[in-house]
C-alpha cells in the first residue's frame, strides 16, 4: 500500500466520534467534538494485549481440566468438563447443538488466542503479512469473541433452574469461573489492541512544524467542553 | 486516508486500505431507533422478572426467571459467574437501551446537553459486553440439554426476552453513529454560539 496513513500526515483520529484532528506530539489532545482523549496509537497497547493474552492462555488450562458442571441425578454425581459436556450432547444425539457448543467454547477461544498471538508476533518480529488479511482476521476475532460466553450462560441457566434436591441438582464447577475469566481476558485483549499499529511500517512519529497547526490546537483544548 | 465525500442515498463507502464500510446512507434513522428502543425497554421488565421456562421433572415443578437465576448463583457462591451473567445479559443491555433512548429522544425533540456526547461515547464503549443474543442461544442449548431428563414448558419471560432481543437488534442496527455525531455536534455548536 503506497497511500499515506493519517499518522504520516500528522493527523489523529478520534476513536470515539471518528472526527479527525491535527496531531502535535507535545500536547495532550482532547477531541474538540466529543471530549475523548486523543492518541495516535493507544498508549501501551502492545504490552497490555500481551499481558491479557498470556493471562487468558494460563487460565485456559484450569478451564479445560477442572469440572465445569456437576449433575447430581437421584443422588448420583456426574461431574463433566467442557469437552465432556460436548461428548454428552453427541451421545444425546443432538449433533447440531454439540457442534455449536464445541465451536463456542473450544474453537472460538483457541482461535482467538492464537489469532491475537499471531498478530502480536508478526508485529514483534516484523513479519511481512498482508495488512488486509491481518485486519480481517482481527475483526473476525473481535466479532466472535463474545460468543464463547455461551457455556457460562448455559451453566448459569441450568444451575439456576435444575435445583430440586433429592431428584436433580446441577451446580457449577470451578472451571466455570476460570472459563469466564478466559472470555473476559480475551475480550479485553482484543479491545486493548490498537489496530492502527498494523499500518505502522515506519516507527517514528512524523513531526510537523508548529505553523502547520491550527491556532486552536496550539493550546490544550480542554476549555471547549 | 481518504477524503470525506458526499455519497448518494442508499449507497455505501468502503475503505480502500482495509475494506471496512465507512459510511452507509439510510433514512429516518433517529426516529426508527427511538421507536425500537422504546419497544425494547417495554419488553425488558417482563423479560427479566417473568419465568423463562418451567421444568417438570418427575412431577416436581420448578421455574426460574433471569434475575432469579442470578440470585441462585450468588447464593451458591459463584460470584464471578453470577456477576458476569447479570452484567452481560441484563445490566449492560439495559444501560445501552437507556443511553440510546436518552440520545435519540433528545435529538428528536431538539434538546441538547453536553452530557449527551459522553452518553453516546459510553454507549459505544460497552457495546460488546451486552450479550442478549449469546444468552438466547444459551437458553436454547440448555433446553436441548434438559429435554433428556425433564419436560420443559416455555414461560412468558422467554417470549418477552425474544421480543427484547429482536427490538434491541433492530435498534442497534438502525442507528447511524455518524449521523448521530454530526447532529450532536451541530447542536453543541449552536448552543455555544447562543450562550
Amino acid at each position: 500500500m503506497n497511500s499515506m496513513t493519517g499518522k504520516e500526515a500528522g493527523l489523529v483520529l478520534c476513536t470515539e466520534c471518528h472526527s479527525i484532528h491535527h496531531y502535535h506530539p507535545d500536547i495532550e489532545l482532547q477531541c474538540t467534538c466529543c471530549g475523548a482523549e486523543l492518541h495516535q496509537r493507544k498508549p501501551n497497547s502492545l504490552n497490555r494485549t500481551w499481558a491479557l493474552l498470556i493471562t487468558s492462555m494460563i487460565l485456559f488450562i484450569p478451564a479445560n481440566v477442572l469440572t465445569i458442571m456437576n449433575v447430581a441425578y437421584f443422588g448420583k454425581d456426574d461431574p463433566s468438563t467442557i469437552i465432556g459436556g460436548v461428548i454428552l450432547l453427541i451421545q444425546l444425539g443432538s449433533y447440531s447443538v454439540a457442534f455449536v457448543v464445541f465451536v463456542a467454547s473450544v474453537i472460538v477461544p483457541v482461535f482467538k488466542m492464537l489469532g491475537i498471538l499471531m498478530i502480536l508476533l508478526s508485529l514483534k518480529f516484523k513479519i511481512n503479512m498482508s495488512d488486509r488479511q491481518r485486519i480481517k482476521m482481527f475483526r473476525f476475532i473481535e466479532f466472535i469473541g463474545r460468543w464463547s460466553m455461551l457455556d457460562i450462560f448455559v451453566i448459569s441457566i441450568l444451575a439456576a433452574l435444575v435445583n430440586i434436591s433429592g431428584v436433580a441438582v446441577i451446580t457449577a464447577g470451578s472451571a466455570a469461573t476460570a472459563f469466564g475469566c478466559v472470555v473476559v481476558m480475551t475480550m479485553l485483549a482484543a479491545s486493548s489492541f490498537d489496530t492502527r499499529l498494523l499500518w505502522d511500517t515506519k516507527p517514528d512519529i512524523v513531526k510537523l512544524p508548529d505553523d502547520h497547526l491550527e491556532p486552536s490546537l496550539k493550546k490544550p483544548v480542554n476549555d471547549h467542553l | 486516508m481518504i477524503q470525506n465525500q458526499v455519497i448518494a442515498e442508499g449507497s455505501k463507502l468502503e475503505c480502500p486500505r482495509c475494506g471496512h464500510v465507512l459510511y452507509k446512507q439510510r433514512q429516518d434513522t433517529i426516529s426508527k431507533t427511538l421507536a425500537y428502543t422504546i419497544t425494547a425497554l417495554i419488553f425488558f421488565y417482563p423479560a427479566v422478572t417473568e419465568s423463562i421456562m418451567t421444568l417438570n421433572m418427575a412431577g416436581f415443578l420448578q421455574q426460574q426467571s433471569l434475575i432469579g437465576g442470578a440470585r441462585v448463583l450468588l447464593q451458591e457462591h459463584y460470584y464471578l459467574v453470577a456477576v458476569l451473567t447479570f452484567l452481560s445479559s441484563m445490566l449492560v443491555p439495559l444501560l445501552r437501551l437507556i443511553l440510546l433512548f436518552i440520545v435519540t429522544f433528545s435529538l428528536s425533540v431538539n434538546y441538547f446537553h453536553k452530557n449527551l456526547l459522553w452518553f453516546f461515547r459510553l454507549y459505544h464503549h460497552i457495546e460488546e459486553w451486552g450479550m442478549l443474543d449469546v444468552y438466547m442461544l444459551g437458553i436454547i442449548v440448555s433446553v436441548v440439554k434438559l429435554l433428556s431428563m425433564a419436560e420443559i414448558e416455555p414461560g412468558f419471560g422467554l417470549w418477552a426476552y425474544a421480543g427484547l432481543l429482536i427490538a434491541s437488534i433492530l435498534a442497534t442496527t438502525s442507528i447511524n453513529p455518524h449521523e448521530v455525531w454530526e447532529l450532536l455536534l451541530k447542536r453543541k455548536n449552536q448552543q455555544e454560539r447562543c450562550s
